[in-house]
């Protein structure tokens, strides 16, 4: 399973293909079309507000980094999937997982990173999710406002979902908080299974 | 801390407004009448700014309106063509496509109400993103109220002046009574000057209407420096007035969304009301926003470098002196 898994995440990495995944259309014009996908994407929205969570529970220091590292690096993610390095249906699908995981299994252990830890994560987070959002849409849909849209979309629930556990520190919410990202890692490991049996789950 | 979240929301109000104009998205209005067995009457209603107009053609698939019209005037604030048509009386509309060439390049809608002479009506709203409608007269049925909900939020959502200028209010109010005052003293004002404007009371030339519009915006600009720097003024100390003053002219422009739609008067009360609570729940909700992320920006102790802290503030100076030149001189005459 372990060299099948392996031959199928690289097999993904080095043939790319065009993903034909398209933005939400809200009716109010593509700035809101990419707030719109932001937030009704499961993909984008769970592990976004998981971090934010995680970050806020980290503390402050952590949360400002954290906030001001992902947006940049989401955008950066994005305009590297509209400069080529596009991921593929697959590819996507394993980043999507793992980051399920990642995010997911920080938030259930709830261990304070050290700021930098905690800027870099977001980092990575924001890089990966701007390719695989960026890679997942058409070339013809890649409307500057809409991924402006998206940006913002993503930083206000990044700042949003810190707000909810930082000032708070109470043992249900501790408690909430951990036991949803116990299950945003459990969506992971499950994905991660869909992936390695039926193919990508994000065309 | 708050500028730099104003310039987040200036990002929003700027980008959600290409080309950078001050609320050009009044509709444009479509109505194919049947005024006998074979006659029909068709009016389209063009929303103009002075004698600029987007470039909105309407079609029908039978070629009803490929042939000149009848008549071509210019109404305040419009540009109306009407067709006389005279067909066979087996011709039937159902089934027909409307189609709105240059549509899809708007941020606007189209509103098509189709009538038949037993009092059949059918509405429907014609969006950029499917710029095309089938007419069909079996199923067809009017304009439910929520649609007039959804179109109040979505009129000030997209409408980055009056987004802009709760901004401006929002960075000038100190305190939460103070912020309670002066939304209630907007929202009051405004309501007033929708109905009425709506039912005709009143009426400003769409383009001065602008102006002055932008005017108010160019005119909390230097307040919100003022406030930002210490300082106290009139509209400092007293907001709610300037908001109650302000509002009136915004529920003008308010207004612009539901005139164009030719509801008859029995209808206009029901839209009227949903539109203007669409409007105040669009508000609310950039309110509660803008509130929830500042708690949030405060939260972090985030603090930004002085000239990205400063420049919200003379962007939203700018945009409003330049839509105040821009609506000031279609006013006027200049250059259109």
């Amino acid at each position: 399973m372990k060299g099948r898994l392996t031959a199928l995440v690289v097999t993904a990495l080095v043939l790319p293909q065009a993903a034909e995944a398209h933005l939400v259309v809200s009716g109010m014009g593509p700035l809101y079309d990419g707030i719109s996908h932001f937030g009704l994407s499961p993909e984008d929205f769970l592990p976004v507000i998981a971090f934010g969570l995680f970050a806020g529970l980290c503390g402050k220091a952590q949360a400002r980094w954290s906030l001001l590292a992902f947006v940049p690096s989401w955008i950066a993610g994005g305009v590297a999937a509209m400069a080529g390095v596009a991921l593929a249906p697959m590819s996507i699908s394993i980043v999507t997982a793992a980051i399920f995981l990642i995010v997911g299994g920080l938030l259930a252990l709830n261990r304070a990173l050290p700021p930098a830890w905690s800027a870099g994560v977001a980092a990575l987070l924001g890089a990966l999710r701007g390719l695989a959002d960026l890679s997942g849409i058409a070339a013809s849909a890649a409307h500057g406002l809409a991924l402006a849209g998206m940006a913002l979309g993503g930083f206000v629930l990044f700042a949003l979902a810190v707000s909810i556990t930082l000032p708070l520190q109470r043992l249900w919410m501790i408690v909430a908080a951990r036991v949803g990202g116990s299950w945003l890692a459990a969506l992971g490991l499950l994905l991660v299974g869909w992936v390695v049996r039926y193919g990508p789950v994000i065309h | 801390m708050r500028a730099f979240l104003a310039a987040c929301l200036f990002a929003w109000l700027g980008f959600s407004a290409a080309p950078v104009c001050a609320h050009e998205v009044r509709p444009a209005y479509l109505e194919i009448d049947q005024t006998g067995q074979a006659t029909y009457r068709v009016i389209w209603k063009l929303p103009t700014m002075g004698d600029m107009a987007i470039h909105l053609v309407p079609h029908l698939s039978n070629g009803w309106l490929e042939q000149p019209p009848a008549d071509q005037f210019v109404a305040p604030g419009f540009l109306v063509r009407r067709w006389d048509i005279r067909t066979t009386p087996s011709a039937s509309l159902s089934g027909q496509t409307v189609a709105i060439e240059g549509l899809a390049d708007t941020m606007t809608d189209v509103f098509v109400r189709v009538r038949l002479p037993r009092g059949q009506q059918t509405d429907a709203v014609i969006r950029p993103e499917q710029p095309y409608f089938r007419i069909d007269l079996a199923n067809g049925r009017a304009l439910g109220l929520p649609t007039f909900l959804l179109l109040g939020i979505e009129h000030i959502l997209t409408g980055p002046d009056h987004l802009l200028f709760v901004l401006g209010l929002l960075l000038i109010v100190r305190d939460r009574w103070s912020l309670i005052k002066t939304i209630s003293a907007f929202t009051l004002a405004h309501s007033i000057t929708l109905a009425a404007a709506t039912f005709g009371a009143i009426q400003l030339p769409t383009a001065m209407l602008n102006a002055s519009i932008a005017l108010s915006i160019l005119f909390l600009a230097p307040e919100v420096v003022r406030a930002q720097r210490g300082g106290t003024s009139y509209t400092i100390r007293h907001p709610w007035v300037v908001a109650f003053a302000f509002g009136l002219l915004h529920g003008m422009g308010f207004a612009s969304g539901l005139a164009s739609l030719g509801l008859e008067r029995s209808a206009l009360l029901g839209a009227l009301v949903l539109f203007n609570v669409g409007v105040e729940l669009g508000q609310l909700a950039f309110i509660v926003l803008v509130l929830a992320l500042l708690r949030s920006f405060r939260l972090m102790e985030l603090r930004w470098p002085r000239p990205i802290a400063q420049s919200p503030v003379y962007v939203i100076g700018i945009l409003g002196a330049y839509w105040t030149f821009q609506y000031g001189a279609l006013t006027f005459g200049i250059g259109a």
